[in-house]
């Protein structure tokens, strides 16, 4: 349980540094985010063409692969919906 | 310093950096949106490098940049004989190229290859085709088009004009494996590098954006690998 803790909060600290580094976000703005921080439609930088950039920084830093018709609305909803979806793929 | 080069399907702009002598380096940008976003920061690091002694060009490729050449209009086989005669232009340089510019530079002559953060051409026409279907839910998918659509079809990417024909070849491009050859990435790639450095993505970014202290590291980075070159 203790190593899943670890290897769930290593997905979210990098689903944080993959907010920071495609959108330009400030250090203390990402690290503001918490489980319920709004993303798609909430976030300026965030447009459909920035989504790829995210989704696709996120497969090549996890090594997963997010399949086309995964890519909804809901999975982009806030910062909790994005990382559980990641560690979801990730962890399996 | 703005220049020109000639190549088989017209002339291009080529800036210009650097003293008149000794080693050159010619630089391929990302392609498509990500050649706008990391433009500054690549000429930033070939005013780091002119600082370090070596000349350096970046010549516009065919349908990217300045160009004139509707983007529709190319294929990859275009850009690497532009660029191939961009390099020939400076006698025996050595290339730099980032993420795509590496499916140009094996058009070109070169006396050694550096990379960083290469990517496969598929990988490419993926994001492409994400961008595709965020704006475009139900338009036929780049990939079948590339294989199933006659030449000279025309579609386009997220504002970006493309060619079947340069998809179908960008599927399949990989990058330069030119020896000698020096493979660099950013520390959160999980890919294996000769170094990594560390910084962002800038190529993903919405707006275009700098990081003058990554420029340094990667100039410190070429600089020793071209000497080396030289002996």
């Amino acid at each position: 349980m203790e190593l899943q803790r670890q290897d769930y909060d290593q997905v979210e600290n990098t689903v944080r540094a993959v907010l920071r580094d495609v959108l330009g976000l400030s250090e203390a703005r990402a690290a503001a985010f918490d489980e319920s921080t709004p993303l798609f439609g909430a976030l300026p930088e965030l447009d459909s063409l920035a989504v790829a950039g995210v989704l696709t920084e996120i497969e090549d830093r996890l090594g997963i692969l997010i399949e086309d018709d995964e890519v909804d609305g809901e999975m982009l909803e806030s910062f909790g919906a994005l990382t559980r979806f990641a560690a979801t793929k990730a962890l399996g | 310093m703005i220049d020109h080069y000639d190549w088989a399907g017209g002339r291009e702009a080529m800036l210009r950096f650097g003293p008149d002598t000794g080693p050159v380096v010619v630089a391929a940008l990302p392609l498509f949106e990500e050649a706008n976003r990391t433009r500054a920061f690549v000429v930033t690091i070939l005013r780091a490098l002119a600082d370090r002694g070596i000349a350096s060009a970046l010549p516009d490729l065919p349908g990217q940049g300045e160009s004139l050449v509707p983007t529709q209009e190319v294929t990859l086989r275009d850009w690497q004989q532009a660029f191939g005669a961009a390099a020939a232009s400076l006698g025996n340089p050595h290339t730099v190229a980032i993420r795509g510019g590496a499916l140009i530079t094996p058009g070109a002559r070169r006396k050694s290859s550096w990379i960083f953060a290469p990517v496969d051409g598929s990988a490419l026409v993926r994001d492409l085709q994400r961008a595709r279907q965020i704006t475009q839910p139900k338009a036929p998918l780049l990939m079948d088009l590339a294989t199933t659509a006659p030449a000279g079809t025309r579609t386009e990417a997220a504002g970006i004009g493309l060619s079947v024909d340069l998809l179908h070849l960008l599927v399949h491009a990989i990058p330069d494996r030119a020896t000698p050859n020096r493979l660099t990435r950013l520390e959160s790639d999980p890919e294996e590098a000769n170094a990594k450095f560390p910084g962002a993505p800038l190529w993903r970014r919405a707006e275009p954006d700098n990081d003058p202290a990554l420029a340094e590291l990667l100039a410190d980075d070429i600089a020793a690998w071209v000497r080396a070159c030289e002996g």
